[in-house]
């Protein structure tokens, strides 16, 4: 009796593993959206998506009125990752003007999507059109096929255009930027008898409001009022250093600088801040943005992303958005920024798919109504200069923090990885293992440069439009 | 392909051992050999196959990392991290396998269970676990001890930290091991062991221990192997860190080859790894064989 009790519920455990497994497999797979499908429950019960009888966008420019394929059936894949929901609206608005176009859209996790689309792009069968993520541009370039929208129609229409030309080709470009701000906890500025008067303009403001912040119990902190951990490569060594005039590379744009003397005057100011100044320390919380999350710490620089991941992970966290601090109020420029790419496509694809890729791509970089909800979505401020001004763009925190000063931000290029990697390893060597800031940096630009040897790698600073 | 016949094997009986014989060489020719083939010939080569990077260097990777002071101390991490877990994991899986085969015990396969059960939860979970049991504010460990330690962000605890949650996980492997050597040791020279007046300490170093030699030596080699590879704990707990204090081999391998695309330099180091495991495998053995 009793095997059998333990047999049975052993039969159930199995059965709802499955069911998960089941659930799990749905979200991670290919999701099928065929737009010839249009007779189906989902689509039934959805919105149909709205069919514009007019030609759309600024320049560049979209005519739904032209048909694609001469109207006949093709079937294309869209890879992307983690965002089958967003994805599907360009999926949903297209085949609706292209009725006769099938869109696969396939959703690969993060992890695998990077060593499976190169080997994908290589063979015929790769897809025809694919979601890029600049910091695997060295690997994905080569498999894409150039843009058939002119360049200067492009930069009339987008800022930081002329980062992505190569060779007099834009292979991709970015339709959002997204930077560093300062996200700070509201409940915590209100008990400190903090007001919008107080938000900081200078990094010496900020340490100021970050010691009204900070709570102790005798030598222990309760309550850090800024915390930077784990995060100081990223959001300062790699972006507060152009607020002196100091770039991440020299002017052959190959070789790293970080051993100099703005990056070291940024990491001495962050360790006054803990050591000195007392705001928060080193061992209190092993994340900024974790313990900003946790209500531990009152202030954090994140990057537009955070505000997607208080919303979904610290829903009760009263939270605001304010620009990064600078030394002098007038800075060569405020932060660096990374962009979100908008869309390749595959070179080995057969020619009508190609076209199709194109006519995709055209679709969506006129389509005003889908670059803010992408932007939105990713937190991003629209690379596009006729959303600056957008209502719902800047109703957004993250957004309305940087739209002030949005042209005095630098994207250094398609960073290879070594560099963040290696100012980590710095950042923790000065921290935890009492190392002098003068040897970590030397150390990290050594073996950056070591790296770099190998790859093709070009910084783009000098295309910053107030570049000295 | 095996025709030798034995007179009692049928035909068909000989078409299946040929068809499971030959289909698994063709599996490990296909998913082992030939992986370890291609990364052989990568290692002397500039290669990225994800851009297409692929230029003849001779012994240049290999040159490179002997010059490496992050991959020597890489190697010093590992060999520490192995000796000290495979030390604990067969002493503390010994002791509590013979704490269970004791007679005194009640409940042995209850026991049995709760030390396997670690062994077969994954590391990534266990790691992610005991990530939070080191956090310095919330975590369970300073809880109890009552410090504010920085556990895995001090480079005079973090290796020991990973050590001990890699310990702790693992150890209930060798008490099932041991457990079944002990269950298989003869009964009649334990018996007659005790019937010539040896005492319970006696009994345990002068036989029990003796006999158990071979498992002994199974548990450690398996663990060198597995240990020399470790990097699921380092990835989740410390990525390397503080600084490079916690670099493991099999991290930096990783690092080169997913991270950096340095496909050759990170066939290169697995290859010496290889060689290093092969070499410690081989010592493991020699130093056992006369006493086994």
């Amino acid at each position: 009796m009793r095997k059998r009790l333990v047999s049975m519920l052993l039969a159930g455990c199995m059965v709802v593993s499955l069911c998960g497994c089941g659930k799990t497999a749905a979200g991670d797979t290919a999701t099928d959206t065929t737009s010839t499908d249009s007779g189906t429950e989902e689509a039934a019960t959805e919105e149909a998506a709205a069919v514009p009888g007019e030609v759309f966008g600024d320049t560049v420019q979209y005519d739904p009125n032209v048909p694609i394929n001469n109207g006949e059936d093709i079937k294309i894949d869209f890879w992307e990752w983690g965002s089958d929901e967003l994805f599907q609206q360009i999926v949903d608005g297209y085949t609706a003007i292209h009725p006769n176009v099938q869109i696969e859209l396939v959703n690969n996790p993060w992890e695998d999507y990077w060593t499976k689309l190169p080997l994908a792009l290589d063979g015929k069968d790769g897809p025809a059109i694919f979601n890029i993520h600049n910091s695997y541009h060295q690997n994905i370039v080569n498999y894409c096929a150039p843009y058939d929208i002119p360049t200067e129609d492009l930069e009339k229409d987008f800022n930081g255009v002329a980062a992505h030309v190569i060779d007099g080709n834009v292979y991709y470009i970015d339709y959002g930027i997204m930077t560093g701000s300062v996200y700070y906890n509201k409940d915590m500025w209100e008990a400190a008898g903090l007001t919008d008067a107080d938000i900081p303009k200078t990094w010496d403001d900020m340490i100021a409001v970050a010691k009204k912040l900070t709570i102790k119990d005798g030598d222990n902190i309760v309550q850090a009022g800024w915390s930077f951990n784990d995060n100081v490569n990223s959001n300062y060594l790699m972006g507060v250093n152009y607020q002196l005039g100091q770039n991440l590379f020299d002017t052959d744009n190959k070789t790293c600088v970080v051993d100099n003397d703005a990056t070291k005057k940024v990491f001495q100011m962050l360790i006054d801040a803990y050591d000195k100044e007392g705001v928060g320390s080193k061992d209190f919380g092993t994340s900024a943005t974790d313990s900003f999350g946790q209500g531990q710490a009152a202030m954090a620089i994140a990057w537009g992303w955070f505000n997607n991941t208080l919303q979904s992970d610290y829903p009760d966290i009263n939270y605001g958005v304010f620009e990064i601090p600078t030394f002098d109020g007038d800075p060569y420029a405020y932060n660096r920024y990374n962009g979100e790419s908008t869309f390749g496509i595959n070179k080995n694809a057969d020619e009508k798919q190609q076209a199709v890729a194109q006519d995709i791509v055209k679709y969506f970089l006129a389509n005003d109504e889908l670059q803010v909800k992408f932007n939105l979505a990713m937190n991003t401020f629209p690379a596009k200069t006729s959303l600056a001004d957008n209502e719902e763009i800047l109703s957004n925190k993250a957004m309305a923090a940087i739209a002030d000063h949005i042209d005095k931000y630098i994207w250094p290029g398609p960073v290879p990885a070594t560099v963040e990697d290696s100012l980590k390893i710095a950042a923790e060597n000065v921290f935890y293992n009492d190392m002098s800031i003068d040897e970590a940096l030397k150390t990290a630009q050594d073996t950056i440069n070591n790296d770099l040897k190998s790859k093709n790698f070009e910084a783009v600073e000098s295309l910053y439009k107030y570049a000295k | 392909m095996f025709k030798k016949q034995h007179a009692l094997q049928s035909k068909s009986e000989i078409a299946l051992r040929n068809i499971v014989v030959s289909g698994t060489l063709i599996f490990y020719l296909i998913f082992l050999i030939v992986p370890i083939g291609i990364a052989l010939v990568g290692s002397f080569h500039e290669w990225n196959p994800l851009d297409g990077t692929y230029r003849f260097l001779g012994l240049e990777n290999y040159i490179n990392i002997m010059k490496s002071g992050d991959f020597w101390n890489s190697i010093w991490n590992t060999i520490l991290f192995s000796v000290v877990v495979i030390f604990f994991r067969v002493g503390l899986g010994f002791l509590c396998a013979y704490a269970i085969f004791s007679s005194l015990i009640k409940f042995k396969g209850f026991y049995r269970a709760i030390y396997y059960m670690p062994v077969v939860t994954p590391m990534i979970a266990v790691a992610y676990v005991w990530k939070f049991i080191y956090h310095p504010q919330i975590g369970l460990l300073n809880h109890l001890l009552g410090t504010h330690v920085n556990w895995l962000m001090n480079a005079n605890t973090a290796l020991i930290a990973i050590m001990a949650m890699t310990i702790w996980k693992d150890f209930g492997y060798a008490v099932v091991m041991f457990m079944a050597g002990l269950y298989s040791l003869p009964e009649d020279a334990m018996e007659a062991a005790k019937v010539d007046g040896c005492t319970g300490v006696q009994l345990l170093r002068y036989v029990t221990l003796p006999l158990l030699k071979p498992m002994t030596l199974f548990v450690v080699v398996t663990s060198i192997i597995n240990y020399l590879q470790a990097y699921v704990q380092v990835m989740v707990m410390t990525e390397g860190g503080p600084g490079k204090a916690t670099y493991l081999s099999s991290y930096i391998i990783y690092n080169e080859a997913f991270v950096k695309y340095n496909f050759g330099y990170a066939s290169a180091m697995a290859f010496i790894l290889f060689v290093v495991t092969a070499v410690l495998t081989v010592i493991s053995f020699r130093v056992s064989a006369d006493k086994v």
